[in-house]
């Protein structure tokens, strides 16, 4: 059963690796126009407690980076290049093993908490199906750790509202209760695509804030996707920029946001407006 | 939500009583002289002016109204004297062609017609919403469309077409089977299921067509939603996945059509039971269009109404029991 | 799902150049699809062919050389009660599609004259209900307060008829003439309700979107932006609803005229032609096969060019 001891060990780092490796990944998909490469040979790496802002507009790649990390590809995706976690080799793994996984040894947090919530199934029930599905355990046991988990998010009321449905709570919480459900297993890995993006700026303050908190609580590394740059300079130590597929650049985010050289990204930087600037001045990003 | 019952049911009740003056007024207006059914056409008018009186059609409409609704709450009596005809709650008509009252016209036949109907429906149920989910699951590839032509062929043959041509091969070509007979299930079971196993085959086939295309539009939406995606992010096992996340969005919504189609059954499938000589209730209304026997064709159609509007209700309190968001809304 | 999808349709190699080509009118595009779909051109072919049957069902009378209610005594035999001579219901140079046993009427002519019967009823009436349908959809989609809860009151209302039942006791209790018409009339009040539903969701949709937003600043009435807004913008559903209300209401005529409520005869029809052949079925069953025949390939093929409509239009709009 050399599969089952290996997936075991995932979670164990193997020596001189690094938590997250991601190398020359590159997602291809087949198209009337012949095969496309949505992401093209993009390279980085995480570490514990460490956070990569991946940054571009919406079509350059950065979600199906994230996808081809968990295998979560839609129909007729293939991925090439390395990603692996804590040494181990992911992209050649059947879905079988990806499951263990996903959930267990990196969590997911998407975009739209009210659409990627399953509104037939109370919140505490979504969180504990996680566990069970990866723990075994009863229901109590998983109750808990449903619990426990909301109350890490700061959920006022965790025991009530456990058994609430998801369109009983406001899109803040939503997103709250997303979290919950990706680390309730305590994953080595984060990926957070676009999490603040449907949300309103105060509350998306609040949700950076506690994902930091977690961060510094748990030691997990963190991939966070997002189009908005402000959001990205709060999060993240390293930033990938991309373009199309393309890495245009990378580097510790200081360095990037004050002395990049790239016109994308200087296009990218100028294109948020800030009070005082002229609207004569203000240019546009050519896609 | 004890307010939104008490809402739902009003609201019912006013529909039932405005389809059955909307009936009765039809009926009314349109419907030969019932006198000249009974005696014939070499009656005096002395006799038909007794017959319009015995049955009180010499009475203005809203007061013939009043009076049938209030016999099927307290039962009537037509005529007077020793040619007096009794009515028993819930009084539905009485049928002078037949010399029977029309409540029990109706509902000496409702147990051959509730046997097609849940027959009919675990059969539709199960090829219908198997069928669907097998499409979905395997869409773009060979299960999908021979499910797909399948359901194209059944709601497309009429099926009065489909039963002579069952009846044809099956029972005279090839004799797998005798003709239908109208036995009880205790007399002889082989027999009944012989019987039913064609109409309910053929009520079937047009439902579960209609049911497959429907499940497999909504488990096709329902796979293609956010929080399936998640539901994979999180490492579920694939059946659990389908099973728990994808069912019951897609499902749901059949629900309400199901109970709205059984209802529909439960009120008569005049065709399937014309064409196989079996004695429901659609065989009676089908009967009674024929002879122009009006109370029953007036009992029948309400009765019909009143399964549909119950079916109604019944089937939008499930929904508030099965969506939690309209749960909500309800309370 | 959105973001997964926006991000297939990148181009590679032109760095991050999202290009989209100027798609061709919307016309063009679904006739082009269509023509390349078997399917879909088998059913239109054959749904030209019944038309042309229909229209021309004198000429094919002629062709036959017998009309629709003549009786060929020779085609039977009465020895047999009627049945008719000859293999398949007397099939023959002289009858292509044999003899209606006991009066030996040719049913190939009967075919025809049938056909005239199906599509006139379900044209009518789907023109009916579609002219009805989307005006109270639209109405109330767009205008909503108490001219939706009208509308809606009285479709909750209809809907909750026992449609079959009813139309089969109206019919039965109305005189025999002019049925074509009357036939129509109860099958449109009854129907309307289905594509007015969907309008009117479609139309609620439509509502608060951007262009009518746009056509409502720059002072556009009510009605107006119905009808140059709304409308052009429910083309395509209203495409399909016409495509698949064809089928049913030919379905529904085939139904209530095998009932007996539907026309009279000797007018033939399809449904009433199965009718009449339940008690030969044993004994000769091309006289129901071929009017089951054509009923079933004619509703199918509407539906599958309706299905296949559906989905053409469905995929432009998420282009």
């Amino acid at each position: 059963m050399s599969d089952q001891t290996s997936l075991k060990t995932v979670g164990i780092r193997l020596p001189g690796s690094r938590l997250l490796e991601v190398d020359d990944l590159t997602v291809t998909f087949p198209t009337s126009r012949g095969d496309a490469d949505v992401v093209k040979d993009i390279s980085f790496t995480v570490d514990p407690g460490q956070t990569i802002g991946i940054v571009g507009e919406s079509g350059s790649g950065k979600s199906m980076t994230s996808l081809a990390i968990m295998g979560l590809l839609p129909r007729g995706g293939r991925t090439t290049g390395s990603v692996k976690l804590n040494g181990h080799e992911l992209t050649a793994r059947s879905d079988r093993e990806m499951r263990r996984v996903r959930g267990e040894r990196i969590g997911m947090v998407f975009q739209d908490p009210l659409s990627s919530l399953n509104p037939y199934y109370t919140v505490g029930l979504q969180i504990e199906e996680t566990y069970r599905a990866h723990r075994g355990g009863s229901r109590r046991a998983a109750r808990k750790v449903a619990l426990d988990a909301l109350q890490r998010v700061r959920i006022r009321d965790a025991e009530t509202r456990i058994d609430h449905y998801p369109h009983q709570f406001s899109g803040g919480m939503r997103q709250r209760i997303m979290i919950a459900m990706a680390i309730c297993l305590e994953p080595d890995l984060l990926i957070a695509d676009e999490p603040t993006t449907a949300l309103d700026v105060t509350v998306q303050a609040q949700i950076l804030e506690l994902l930091t908190e977690l961060q510094d609580a748990t030691g997990m590394g963190m991939v966070f996707i997002t189009h908005d740059l402000a959001v990205v300079s709060e999060i993240a130590e390293t930033v990938l920029v991309m373009r199309g597929g393309v890495q245009i650049e990378q580097g510790p985010a200081e360095d990037v946001f004050a002395r990049t050289t790239q016109p994308y990204t200087r296009a990218l930087l100028d294109a948020v407006p800030r009070l005082g600037d002229d609207v004569a001045t203000m240019k546009e990003v050519r896609p | 939500m004890l307010w939104y019952i008490l809402r739902r049911l009003g609201g019912a009740v006013l529909v039932l009583f405005l389809i059955s003056l909307f009936t009765y007024a039809i009926f009314f207006l349109l419907s030969p002289d019932p006198a000249y059914q009974i005696c014939g056409k070499t009656c005096s008018p002395e006799r038909i002016a007794q017959i319009h009186t015995t049955l009180g059609l010499d009475q203005p409409f809203w007061v013939q109204y009043r009076d049938f609704m209030v016999g099927i709450f307290g039962g009537r009596t037509f005529g007077t004297g020793a040619n007096a005809v009794a009515c028993d709650v819930p009084c539905l008509g009485f049928s002078f062609q037949t010399n029977q009252q029309v409540t029990e016209m109706v509902a000496s036949r409702f147990p051959v017609s509730a046997t097609l109907a849940v027959g009919a429906a675990v059969l539709w149920l199960l090829f219908g919403v198997v069928g669907g989910l097998i499409a979905a699951l395997k869409e773009g590839r060979f299960w999908d469309r021979a499910v797909m032509v399948s359901a194209l062929a059944g709601i497309s043959v009429p099926n009065y077409f489909i039963a002579l041509l069952l009846q044809y091969v099956i029972i005279v070509q090839l004799q797998w089977l005798p003709f239908p007979q109208q036995v009880d299930f205790g007399d002889d079971p082989l027999r009944w299921f012989q019987t039913y196993i064609l109409p309910w085959s053929v009520l079937a086939f047009a439902y579960a067509a209609m049911y497959s295309r429907i499940v497999r539009t909504n488990v096709i939406d329902t796979l293609g939603q956010n929080f399936m995606r998640t539901a994979r992010a999180k490492g579920l096992h694939p059946s659990t996945i389908i099973s728990r996340h994808a069912l019951r969005p897609a499902l749901t919504p059949v629900v309400t059509l199901f109970g709205m189609d059984f209802a529909g059954l439960l009120g008569g499938a005049l065709i399937t039971e014309t064409v196989f000589g079996l004695n429901g209730i659609g065989k009676l209304t089908a009967d009674s269009i024929t002879k122009n026997d009006q109370p029953v064709i007036m009992a029948v159609t309400l009765l019909a109404a009143v399964l549909v509007v119950v079916a109604n209700i019944i089937v939008d309190l499930a929904y508030t029991g099965l969506d939690p968001r309209v749960r909500v809304k309800a309370s | 799902m959105a973001t997964a999808l926006n991000e297939v349709t990148v181009e590679s190699g032109s760095v991050g150049a999202l290009f989209t080509d100027s798609a061709p009118t919307p016309g063009r595009r679904v006739w082009r699809e269509l023509r390349t779909s078997p399917t879909a051109l088998l059913s239109a072919a054959f749904i030209i062919f019944i038309l042309l049957l229909a229209v021309f069902a004198p000429l094919v009378a002629q062709l036959t050389g017998w009309g629709p209610n003549e009786f060929d005594p020779d085609a039977i035999n009465p020895d047999l009660g009627g049945l008719p001579v000859g293999p398949g219901g007397g099939i023959g140079s002289d009858h292509w599609f044999g003899v209606e046993p006991g009066n030996g009427r040719d049913i190939f002519t009967r075919i025809a004259y049938g056909a005239r019967v199906s599509l006139t009823i379900a044209f009518a009436a789907t023109l009916a209900t579609t002219v009805l349908g989307v005006l109270a959809g639209m109405l109330a989609g767009f205008y909503g307060g108490w001219v939706d809860q009208v509308v809606s009151r009285v479709m909750d209302f209809l809907m909750a008829f026992p449609t079959l039942i009813f139309m089969i006791a109206i019919l039965s209790a109305l005189p025999a003439d002019n049925r074509l018409v009357l036939l129509v009339i109860v099958l449109s009040v009854f129907g309307w309700t289905y594509t007015a539903r969907i309008v009117r969701g479609q139309t609620m949709g439509l509502r608060t979107s951007e262009f009518v937003e746009a056509a409502r600043a720059s002072g556009g009435r009510g009605l107006g932006i119905i009808l140059r807004e709304i409308l052009p913008n429910l083309r395509g559903t209203i495409i399909v609803l016409v495509t698949l209300s064809v089928p049913a209401y030919i379905g529904t005529e085939a139904g209530l005229s095998f009932l007996g409520v539907g026309v009279v005869p000797p007018t033939p029809s399809w449904g009433k032609m199965i009718a009449q052949a339940v008690p030969w079925y044993a004994s000769d069953p091309m006289y129901f096969i071929f009017p089951g025949v054509f009923l079933f390939l004619t509703v199918l093929s509407f539906t599958v060019l309706g299905d296949r409509l559906g989905k053409i239009l469905d995929a432009g709009d998420a282009a």
